[in-house]
């Protein structure tokens, strides 16, 4: 299509609905080999990382009445955090052929490689909601409106995060490394395998800069405790959401218009 | 009659580095040294129009911009200065021969491609069975890419393209692709479209190509137009070029 008339999306819109789900397939497909078993499979990582935390931490945090629930809800989603930064990094570059061949967006191949981790944290989703029922904490319906407001907050962080570093990355080779190096501490920032109350008070605010560790606070308050967040909490995750998206949409519409030739 | 495709005074200059940066680490390491690089003008101020309905052959040695100079057209690499200006949606078949997913079968790859290129899965649907004849590939439709050789995907890849053409179509070295009979029907197809109304622009270094399919030609020289005119012009411009006769 012109140039004239793709407008803001760069798109012809009657091919957009084809495009993403032909990405989102066949990006399925290559990743577990067309079986439910390859899908299974891919989620047992995360089973085994709780499994493997829960037997040493349980031990370690014996005084914290909710540390199970709390430790899957964390991990679990900690695990959607990496994976989709992880692909959503390397979505131009894996996907560039794509990109020497027509006019086409960039933006696409990075919100359609979220796909997948989309699919499994909702499969987490149920089972962690089926595994607080399963210990008499049957979450109530606000509680589980809530967490999906929240995760809907992840993703768009997720998103902001890699439209930004999957520009980048064709630029500076090793930020895929960096990014891991950064998980890898930031797996630790977070409270996911230790309650936040052993950290100093004054340390939380910094704690709270990291975005997964929202995320995971709030769902633990809704979904555990049975408490709402303050309305200033809410704004301020919203505020700090759409700042990480914005600043991702930016840094992405400048690059991204040259991402071909750095391919 | 108003130009359906113009390319005003179209720059591009690549930025080399002689000195390789591509890394976090390396530009921590080099924070403050200058980053030396060279620039390599690829294309300088060029113009031109194409009316309607009109076949415009483009030749060039290798080097010459003419690759560029198409992927600018096609919305795929950016001006430095000037612009393209399209008066209709444009198809662009460009390296075709490259870049499949091998892990999945032809039919997935043909769903993969066309998206691209602008089609509906409504008009993939309709017109697989087509695309795979015409590429003489419904035999091996559920072959994953990897097994098949360049020859076979680049087929596919063009019995693709050829089902996705807009208005304006690009073509870069399209008659070099796949066995005698694959050309034949290439060549039937492309002068299907040509005589349909369709607006094309052809890179080739082939000669017959120019003369036999183009209204109009145009000869690139180190990024600018150096002739212009009809095919065999151009052709024997291009073979002066070739010969080491410069001024031709």
């Amino acid at each position: 299509m012109s140039a004239q008339t793709l407008g803001w999306l760069g798109i012809d819109r009657a091919a957009l609905p084809g495009a993403l789900w032909t990405l989102v397939r066949t990006d399925f497909k290559t990743r577990y080999r067309p079986t439910i078993g390859g899908f299974v499979w891919a989620l047992l990582k995360p089973l085994a990382m709780f499994v493997v935390l829960l037997a040493v931490f349980s031990l370690v945090f014996r005084s914290e009445p909710q540390y199970r629930l709390n430790l899957i809800i964390g991990l679990f989603l900690w695990d959607f955090f990496v994976e989709a930064t992880k692909v959503g990094l390397v979505s131009i570059q894996d996907k560039g052929f794509v990109l020497s061949k027509a006019r086409f967006p960039a933006w696409i191949l990075v919100v359609t490689s979220a796909a997948n981790a989309v699919l499994t944290l909702l499969v987490f989703c149920v089972i962690i909601v089926a595994f607080l029922a399963a210990s008499g904490r049957p979450p109530s319906p606000l509680a589980v409106g809530l967490f999906a407001l929240y995760l809907l907050h992840f993703l768009v962080i997720t998103l902001g995060f890699s439209l930004a570093a999957s520009v980048l990355f064709l630029r500076y080779r090793d930020l895929n490394q960096v990014w891991e190096v950064v998980t890898q501490a930031g797996f630790f920032v977070a409270p996911i395998i230790y309650p936040l109350s052993v950290l100093p008070e004054r340390v939380h605010a910094f704690v709270y800069l990291w975005p997964p560790t929202p995320i995971i606070q709030f769902s633990r308050r809704v979904l555990v405790d049975g408490v709402v967040p303050t309305a200033r909490a809410h704004a301020l995750l919203t505020l700090g959401t759409l700042a990480i998206l914005g600043a991702g949409a930016l840094i992405h519409r400048r690059a991204a218009p040259r991402a071909a030739e750095y391919l | 009659m108003t130009p359906i495709l113009e390319v005003d005074a179209v720059s591009k200059t690549f930025r080399i580095p002689t000195v390789h940066r591509d890394t976090v680490r390396a530009h921590v390491l080099d924070l403050f040294r200058p980053r030396p690089s060279r620039p390599l003008r690829v294309l300088d101020g060029v113009s031109f129009a194409v009316r309607p309905g009109e076949t415009l052959g483009i030749m060039g040695r290798n080097g010459s911009g003419k690759s560029t100079l198409l992927k600018i057209i096609a919305g795929i690499y950016r001006p430095d200065a000037g612009a393209v200006r399209l008066r209709a949606p444009l198809t662009s078949i460009l390296e075709l021969g490259l870049g499949w997913n091998p892990e999945l079968d032809a039919i997935d790859n043909v769903y993969l491609l066309g998206s691209i290129m602008g089609l509906t899965l409504a008009e993939i649907r309709h017109a697989l069975d087509s695309i795979l004849d015409f590429a003489e590939l419904r035999d091996f439709a559920r072959l994953k890419l990897q097994h098949y050789s360049r020859g076979m995907a680049s087929r596919l890849a063009y019995a693709v393209a050829f089902h996705a053409v807009r208005d304006i179509l690009l073509l870069d070295e399209i008659f070099a692709v796949g066995d005698a009979g694959f050309r034949a029907r290439c060549e039937a197809r492309y002068q299907a479209l040509a005589a349909s109304g369709h607006t094309v622009l052809v890179v080739s270094h082939d000669t017959r190509t120019i003369t036999t399919f183009c209204h109009r030609a145009l000869l690139l020289e180190g990024g600018r137009i150096v002739a212009e005119g009809d095919g065999e012009t151009v052709c024997k411009a291009y073979l002066a070029l070739v010969d080491g006769k410069p001024g031709a």
